[in-house]
């Protein structure tokens, strides 16, 4: 079973696929594959605590891979069942593209995400992924910020393709859009 | 309470005044009443109507108050209220941290009312769709 969730800005996505992942695990062991680039970012390391105490009593098993997601295969056991849940699809995008002083090119970066993406949902049993809606806030970006969003914007449509389920996040409330 | 949320100019005051027959006295614009309009509207037992929701938020966060706790124990002391709010959360991350504070803080409000309300509807282009 493949699930995706998506959602603006503090729009509750993460509790709702949290929750969804746990209904479908049960009591068995849940990944939780986190892409945020942490680094010395105080905002982002406030974000991450938020998060963390969110799952806290969820008893997620947390695995960092900033790029590479499919690597986290890697750090799951072997031969068990394998329920993950992927967040952010948004973060992972801009690490993959983005990355020291260089940039790659929006279409190999969508190709490399849906890949990797692809390697993760074969060999796991159940995926949530969390996903973001950047495209409403109008175009007026740089051609940097363009190229992120029409890759991801890629992305994002072959992961409701490849999906069972795919909901929006508004204000909390799960609308089920496939 | 019922909550109305949606991109901006979408309709929302107009789709609440036609669905709940409001009266523009009974219309707090980015403001919440001061206590003598609350209780003049209480003891009518009017419906409260807060629109621009987001903009009062704006507002409190710039005077450093605590619009989380205010607009809490504003519904919880009267639930016969609409609050109207524009989404803003669905674009690109600003560049300005005021602006992300205002984005994650704005958010986070309507997360918590939206489990309060007993309705809460999404407009675009003036349709409402009921989502809860």
């Amino acid at each position: 079973m493949i699930i995706t969730v998506i959602g603006g800005n503090a729009s509750g996505k993460s509790e709702l696929a949290e929750d969804m992942l746990e209904r479908l695990a049960e009591d068995e062991k849940k990944y939780y594959i986190a892409t945020m680039k942490v680094g010395n970012d105080e905002e982002n390391m406030e974000r991450v605590k938020k998060h963390r105490l969110s799952r806290k009593d969820k008893n997620f098993v947390t695995i960092e891979k900033c790029v590479d997601v499919n690597k986290a295969l890697e750090e799951m056991d072997a031969d068990s069942i394998k329920h993950a849940l992927l967040e952010c699809v948004s973060n992972l995008v801009a690490n993959e593209m983005f990355f020291d002083v260089s940039v790659r090119d929006k279409d190999e970066t969508t190709k490399k995400v849906i890949s990797d993406i692809g390697k993760l949902s074969d060999k796991t049993d159940n995926l949530v992924i969390v996903s973001n809606n950047v495209f409403e806030g109008g175009n007026a970006y740089d051609v940097y910020t363009l190229n992120y969003l029409e890759a991801l914007a890629k992305v994002n449509a072959h992961l409701s393709e490849i999906s069972d389920e795919v909901y929006e996040s508004v204000v909390g409330i799960p609308v089920r859009i496939k | 309470m019922k909550l109305i949320i949606g991109g901006y100019s979408q309709g929302k005051l107009a789709f609440a005044k036609e669905k709940y027959a409001l009266s523009d006295e009974c219309i707090f614009e980015d403001e919440l009443p001061s206590k003598e309009e609350k209780e003049k509207l209480v003891s009518e037992n009017k419906t409260i109507v807060i629109h621009n929701l987001h903009k009062w938020i704006r507002k409190r966060i710039k005077e450093g108050k605590r619009a989380e706790e205010e607009i809490a124990s504003f519904v919880n002391s009267y639930p016969n209220v609409i609050i109207i709010c524009d989404e803003i959360g669905n674009g690109i991350v600003p560049m300005d941290p005021f602006e992300r504070v205002y984005r994650e803080r704005t958010g986070r409000i309507l997360i918590d009312l939206a489990k309060e309300s007993e309705e809460v509807w999404r407009v675009v282009c003036s349709l409402g769709q009921k989502i809860k």
